[in-house]
């Protein structure tokens, strides 16, 4: 710093620059851009040039299963999570401090252990001699062990437990950002709580919910170990099929075209969001 | 008068039912398989028939757990110390810098937490077996770092934007080098997000399973991949001792920030 800028404050402000993204960007282009760009490459270039790989993937019924069964457990996945989510979400962004903090702690506990363990869990509790289905027998509600596991319902049971989270604490926000008083003025000029919840609160929520949902959706598509672990063999979800084709077939083609459909899936739905809440926003998501 | 919690009547009573049923649905599993690792049934049987340590004495027996959990707290401890100090300097070029794309540019570094994990491990995969960086702690510690990079940048770059920069021209014109001032003044005042950063970039490695498959080697394995092995043969309660110790080191994460955001109130 020169004696002149000490000068005029104004000058302090150092033009602070692109310099610190630097490192940054080299990692990011170095070992992320470009080897998915590498990858997606293979997926016209092997075993052939051509587009045959996506030929095959879009033309055969056993991959159209995977991708329907993919969408299928990601859409049940997000309506049930939102539904879930909602009313929590309400409670926590209204309750006294002391008993949110309690909740808080709970889910971030959920969040934080170790996503293995926690499958794990569901695992044990599920199996056929499992403790839910030992309750509902002894309770009379069944009389065979439901299967729960090793089908869509496990993968649906585990993945609402690890998108929960991701759903309630962005809606707390969005919750508590709305003005109380806009719903005592509904009730002051007569609407009675359901008319208030369905012209007020909720559409009032709504992008909150959108958001969050719109973000379970995409994060469900492409998840992998969840339904490695808790699936079936018999109705695949899209990641798992795409790392077969890798690590068991070595089918590096066949493979990457089906990584190339899930990224633009991906990126289209993560541009919609971005849209809908701006890329600052999104931040608040952790 | 459904945002007052005072007035609410039998709704609030329905909504804090439904909350409790929520919140003990994501303490099950954690706290059953806490019960299970002390349980003496080796099928898992609950309740089980009595109490025992033995899975945890199996567990300590077997160097290739400890193995594992070495490996992963040397990579994950690397992974944090990269992607903060990467991600430190990329937030303040993305709050402050004045320059063309810089949405674009923020946009692109958040990009690893959106796209699926598994489409960027087969990717770094690939790329690492041409390079010959596949199955070594440089591989492992360089395609973590991408993934902890976003959650490094959010809790760095959200606190830069609440600090009020005129404290830092304020230690400028008291004398202070620009450098200095950051050191000592900005940095300190950003010190929960940088800690923040920390934390889930150290988890974000710890716990990452999908590339941890893929790079694998026999000799280099991480926890989450020792695990996975081990879901994959048999539900063995070894397992259930191993992640009770991880559920305990997430409580300990837990306290440890809670009592560090409460000094930093007071």
């Amino acid at each position: 710093m020169s004696v002149e800028t000490r000068q005029s404050p104004p000058t302090f402000r150092m033009p602070a620059g692109f310099n610190g993204l630097l490192p940054a960007l080299i990692l990011i282009v170095l070992f992320f851009v470009v080897p998915v760009l590498a990858l997606l490459l293979r997926s016209v270039t092997e075993p052939e040039p051509g587009l045959q790989n996506y030929a095959a993937l879009l033309g055969d019924g056993t991959y159209a299963r995977v991708f329907f069964n993919t969408f299928l457990v990601a859409s049940v996945v997000t309506i049930v999570t939102v539904l879930v989510a909602f009313p929590v979400a309400w409670m926590l962004a209204i309750m006294p401090s002391a008993l949110a903090s309690i909740v808080f702690g709970v889910i971030i506990l959920s969040m934080w252990t170790n996503l293995l363990t926690r499958t794990y869990a569901w695992m044990v509790l599920l199996q056929r001699t499992g403790v839910i289905n030992r309750t509902l027998m002894a309770a009379g509600i069944i009389d065979q062990p439901l299967p729960l596991i090793n089908n869509l319902t496990g993968v649906t049971i585990g993945m609402v437990y690890i998108m929960l989270p991701f759903m309630i604490l962005p809606l707390v926000g969005t919750l508590r950002a709305i003005d109380p008083m806009t719903l005592r003025a509904a009730a002051l000029c007569g609407a009675s709580p359901f008319q208030a919840f369905r012209r007020i609160l909720l559409p009032l929520s709504l992008p909150g919910v959108a958001a969050g949902g719109l973000m379970v959706f995409v994060m469900s598509l492409g998840y992998f170990v969840t339904p490695a672990l808790l699936g079936g063999t018999s109705n695949m979800m899209l990641a798992e099929m795409i790392a077969q084709m890798i690590q068991s077939l070595l089918n590096w083609g066949l493979g990457s075209a089906a990584a190339f459909i899930l990224l633009v899936v991906t990126m289209a739905l993560y541009a919609l969001q971005l849209r809908l809440v701006g890329a600052r926003r999104m931040s608040g998501g952790i | 008068m459904l945002l007052d919690y005072d007035r609410m009547g039998w709704l609030k009573i329905a909504l804090l039912g439904f909350t409790a049923l929520v919140a003990g649905f994501l303490l099950l599993p954690v706290v059953f398989i806490v019960l299970l690792s002390f349980g003496s049934s080796r099928w898992l049987a609950f309740p089980p028939p009595g109490w025992t340590l033995k899975w945890y004495q199996e567990l300590f027996a077997d160097p290739a757990w400890l193995d594992a959990a070495l490996t992963s707290a040397r990579i994950a401890t690397m992974t944090a110390i990269l992607a903060v100090a990467i991600g430190l300097l990329a937030s303040f070029a993305l709050v402050r810098g004045q320059f063309a794309g810089r949405e674009i540019l923020r946009g692109l570094l958040l990009t690893p937490m959106v796209l699926p994990v598994v489409v960027f491990a087969i990717a770094i995969y690939a790329f690492f077996l041409r390079l010959g960086l596949g199955g070594t702690t440089i591989g492992f510690v360089i395609a973590h770092t991408v993934l902890a990079l976003p959650f490094a940048i959010i809790p760095i770059a959200t606190a830069l934007e609440g600090f009020d920069r005129s404290i830092e021209d304020a230690a400028i014109v008291c004398g202070a080098s620009p450098l200095e001032a950051r050191l000592r003044i900005t940095l300190p005042s950003i010190r929960i997000g940088i800690f923040s950063a920390a934390i889930f970039s150290f988890l974000a490695s710890w716990d990452e399973v999908v590339v941890a498959i893929f790079m694998a080697s026999p000799s280099l394995q991480t926890l989450p991949v020792k695990i996975w092995g081990s879901l994959r043969s048999d539900l063995s309660p070894v397992i259930a001792a191993a992640s009770s110790l991880l559920v305990g080191l997430t409580l300990a994460l837990m306290v440890v920030t809670a009592l560090l955001q409460r000094k930093v109130r007071t």
